[in-house]
């Protein structure tokens, strides 16, 4: 019977407490979880707004007109949206093609090249900033090993800088962390696509071209626009990226600069209201005109997906493909590891000489060893509060039929789509100098708002993680445990646990990892040397003008990616292909 | 083995006015100890929540259950005792066939060597020794069924309820399946309920059965009354094919001489005289639905004469259709009816179309329905 499953939900939820109507147990945690994110979530960003429109005591809309008047801030946001827009269109142009063959084909070493497209996202780009431009620059490792096969000629002058410098720079380091993100949204997208869909189109007549442009394409349009909205805002409200390449013509920079300070005008939270908005201007606009009227998903796919076995020659360009992309996204990581361990890099295509200095350095060292136990700290207390929020949210959702269900859906998402230089622009305001929770603020010991902070952001994917898991439950597995004699608490260790584990463990790993390297948080709510996380020291090594901080820096950078790259393997062992659902929005 | 009692149930899916859905309305009924009861109806008639009511994994609304004599309608599900299969078997895939099986009597709080008796007996009851180390989604759809049979079987249930556990089935394996799980379920004596669409299934398997459309129940019988007798139109169409006709009781025939004393009644319909047992409750002048089975009604082709107890109608072949076992005529009758004759296909050749045929239908197998 179809509708079973609608009531099978009731009466498992309103085990959690009473008897009927949702439980009271089950309502009253539903309404301090609201409460929770809304508090650390909604209220933040609701001060910070309204601070920008508070001039002189009064409500007013001084400052916005200020903002929108001041051609240096307007003309940062049109930079904005225009660097977001690049990066993304070009996201997608790697990341599409690279889906289709992976989910259409089956060619050996097909699972291996599809993992090693994820490795990018384990480094923020701003770590790989500077070895990019070891490599790339006029007189880098590129150009050097172009002069050695003889494609350049030996003036200096007439050598290209592969990376420029500003906008461009910031596009390719944004892309080559990113793309991974749609590839992902996109592998999953095509998946959900019921095969017949398209082969009813080629049976009815259409050329493959055709039938992908009029059936597929339709259908993983709003896969594609989940995947696009996170690399878009992400791109739009990136810190870290613009700041180390030095191209300081984009609001978040501005932002970042105006929120370190220990006095902030209301200008600045008018900033992040302009911010804000237009990401969400961006994000309606996009829905409005791609996200609309996708059937897919909607339905089980009716047949299973038939994949093309490549022969050898497309073996061989399904590997060409997939390797061009992969060692250029891997550039930037060979680059940080190369800087790491050279003693000597100047004018040679590989380090001189060799040294593991650094890497010893940053260990011993008491700022740099600092902020490694800081960040392990503050990533994982954030990691156990969210998988502790995560599990009972994705519960209510799931299983229950609490009142405020889908609004608290909604409030555990919704940091996907509210940026963390937002969120942290939130906490600056509710901590600054003179209010009740100073002591908590970034100048004083910033613990508290840095946890909390890593937490709100990384929510979404333990809920979403958890919920896959549990959505994948049948409740009738649950019940039989109850009707063979499992009290409730019985069903949840003996039956749901072990069968969510995966997913419980995975979501907990991956928000580990992310929270791990962390930057617009980190960078803005860590004032004080001694709370540094890895990437704000990261940061203050890069931007110190000392002769050794590029390996200092890129020291630092290798064991983030050591600790990402492991935790990433393990999630990517659990979860398997499930690990896409994690970053679809 | 208990018995079973359901008192005044209803069940209202959704709160306020606009969303609700009566799914049971106002059922009243009661299994015997050691009976194989079936609950029978169309999708969404209401069964699967009844089942899933005396489960306790749906709160009824208002009225009460009772097992043995207990009443056990706020009693939590794990308390009540009740083994359910279910329609996917629900089989944890994170544990073998054996720890599935044993999972009843470990939450009873039974020692480890009773538990794996248990597990054992009943893994050889359904013939799955061999299977007990295998993981659920090692199995087939019937080692499945089989699996989940015996974990409900083991947990030593007061009453085994099934829930559609045939239809993810083939249709050979069903078939199969069908006396097999009679036969184990009446080898352990629980009372059982099962909860089926397929009449083929509820008429081959069940002590007695329950017909239910729109959240009521329509009829309670044994499987012969209920096909023979069926109370309403619904019941007779669900269970089978019929023809339909409508009629009115006639008064009774002047007692003459020659009249053999019978207890049939005549009635009146568009398609001529039948005689039918007569009706409790129903006089002359009454009106009535006439209902008769394909398969009893007789078609010669020669003329017949009646005698007491068989109505003789006249009738035109329409259309023949070969069925294998059977040959069904659609035969045209006065006033624009056609009826289905089902008649055992022998090795001649089907009648052609046009011929006139006589139609005889006896008294018993005429029943009589509301109008």
């Amino acid at each position: 019977m179809k509708g079973t499953n609608d009531f099978d939900t009731h009466r498992l939820a309103g085990g959690m407490g009473g008897h009927r109507g949702g439980g009271i147990l089950a309502n009253l945690t539903g309404g301090g979880l609201t409460l929770m994110l809304l508090a650390a979530l909604v209220l933040p960003i609701a001060v910070v707004i309204a601070g920008g429109f508070l001039h002189e005591g009064k409500v007013s809309f001084y400052w916005l007109s200020h903002a929108l008047t001041n051609r240096i801030l307007v003309g940062q946001l049109v930079n904005g949206l225009a660097l977001a827009a690049t990066t993304t269109l070009i996201c997608m142009l790697i990341a599409i093609p690279l889906a289709i063959v992976r989910t259409r084909f089956s060619f050996r070493g097909a699972g291996i090249l599809s993992a090693l497209l994820l490795v990018p996202l384990i480094l923020p780009p701003f770590v790989g900033a500077l070895s990019m431009r070891k490599i790339l620059a006029q007189g880098g490792v590129l150009n050097r090993i172009l002069l050695d096969i003889g494609i350049l000629g030996p003036r200096f002058q007439d050598w290209p800088d592969w990376l420029g410098s500003g906008f461009p720079a910031v596009v390719v380091l944004q892309v080559l962390h990113l793309f991974p993100i749609l590839y992902l949204n996109a592998s999953a997208a095509l998946a959900n696509v019921d095969p017949a869909a398209s082969q009813a189109a080629r049976n009815l007549g259409a050329g493959p071209l055709r039938a992908f442009w009029k059936i597929t394409l339709p259908l993983i349009r709003s896969g594609l626009f989940a995947g696009g909205t996170i690399v878009f805002i992400w791109a739009f409200t990136d810190i870290g990226t613009p700041l180390i390449v030095g191209f300081d013509e984009v609001l978040p920079v501005t932002l970042f600069q105006r929120l370190s300070q220990e006095d902030i005008s209301p200008l600045t939270y008018t900033l992040v209201f302009v911010l804000l908005s237009s990401a969400v201007a961006m994000y309606v606009l996009g829905k409005f005109v791609f996200g609309r009227n996708s059937a897919a998903g909607a339905s089980k796919a009716s047949i299973a997906e038939e994949t093309r076995r490549l022969g050898p020659a497309g073996t061989l360009a399904a590997w060409v493909m997939f390797g061009t992309v992969i060692c250029l996204a891997l550039t930037p990581h060979v680059g940080v590891v190369l800087t790491a361990v050279s003693k000597r890099w100047v004018n040679t295509i590989v380090p001189s000489v060799f040294t593991t200095e650094y890497l010893r350095f940053v260990i011993t060292r008491p700022s740099t060893y600092n902020s490694i136990i800081n960040s392990l700290m503050y990533a994982g207390t954030s990691t156990l509060i969210d998988i502790a929020i995560g599990c009972v949210a994705a519960w209510l959702m799931v299983r229950s039929k609490i009142r405020g269900r889908t609004f608290l859906d909604g409030l555990c998402m919704l940091p996907l789509a509210v940026p963390g230089l937002i969120l942290a622009a939130g906490y600056v305001a509710i901590t600054v100098k003179g209010s009740a929770l100073e002591s908590i603020g970034p100048m004083r010991n910033p613990f508290i708002i840095l946890v909390v902070a890593y937490s709100v952001r990384r929510l979404p994917f333990v809920v979403r993680g958890v919920t896959a898991g549990l959505q994948q439950v049948p409740v009738a597995m649950e019940e039989a445990g109850r009707n063979l004699g499992a009290s409730k608490a019985g069903v949840i260790f003996r039956i749901t646990a072990p069968l969510i584990a995966a997913n419980i463990i995975a979501a907990g790993v991956l928000t580990f990892a992310f929270a791990m390297l962390e930057v617009s948080d980190s960078l803005i709510l860590a004032q004080l040397e001694n709370h540094y996380p890895i990437t704000k020291e990261i940061y203050k090594q890069m931007s110190s003008g000392n002769v050794d901080a590029a390996a200092i820096a890129s020291a630092l950078g290798v064991y983030g990616m050591l600790l990402l790259g492991g935790t990433f393997a393990i999630a990517g062992a659990l979860m398997g292909k499930r690990l896409g659902a994690i970053f679809r929005a | 083995m208990k018995r079973i009692r359901l008192d005044n149930i209803v069940k209202v899916f959704g709160s306020g006015s606009k969303a609700s859905a009566i799914a049971v309305d106002n059922v009243s009924l009661t299994i015997e100890p050691g009976e194989f009861f079936f609950l029978l109806g169309p999708s969404g008639c209401g069964k699967t929540t009844l089942l899933r009511i005396i489960a306790g994994l749906t709160d009824p609304t208002a009225g009460h259950v009772t097992l043995g004599d207990r009443d056990v309608t706020r009693l939590a599900v794990e308390q009540r005792n009740t083994a359910l299969v279910f329609q996917n078997y629900a089989l944890w895939p994170h544990m073998t066939v054996r720890q599935n099986v044993e999972f009843g009597p470990r939450m009873r709080g039974a020692p480890a060597a009773t538990r794996k008796q248990r597990a054992a007996d009943n893994l050889e009851r359904v013939e799955m020794t061999d299977y007990a180390d295998r993981k659920p989604n090692q199995l087939s759809g019937g080692q499945q069924q089989r699996i989940a049979l015996a974990r409900a079987l083991a947990a030593q249930p007061d009453c085994l309820l099934l829930d559609e556990p045939l239809s993810n089935l083939d249709a050979r394996l069903r078939l199969h399946m069908r006396h097999e799980l009679r036969r184990l379920v009446k080898s352990t004596g629980t009372t059982a309920v099962y909860v089926t669409h397929d009449q083929k299934e509820a008429l081959s398997m069940a002590d007695r059965m329950a017909v239910m459309n729109d959240g009521k129940v329509v009829q309670i019988g044994r499987p012969e009354e209920v096909y023979n007798r069926p109370a309403t139109k619904f019941v007779a169409d669900f269970l089978g094919e019929a023809n339909f006709t409508p009629g009115i009781i006639a008064a009774p025939s002047p007692q003459g001489a020659d009249a053999p004393a019978t207890a049939a009644v005549r009635v009146e319909t568009p398609v001529g005289e039948l005689l039918a047992a007569a009706p409790a409750g129903r006089g002359p002048g009454s009106d009535v639905l006439c209902c008769v089975r394909p398969e009893r009604v007789r078609l010669t082709l020669q003329p017949a004469r009646t005698d007491g107890n068989v109505a003789i109608l006249q009738a035109t072949v329409a259309e023949s259709i070969y069925l294998g076992e059977m040959r069904q005529y659609l035969c045209d009758l006065p006033s624009r009816q056609q009826w289905k004759i089902s008649v055992l296909a022998g090795s001649e050749k089907a009648i052609p179309a046009g011929t006139k045929v006589t139609l005889q239908i006896a008294a018993q197998d005429v029943a009589i329905l509301p109008a």
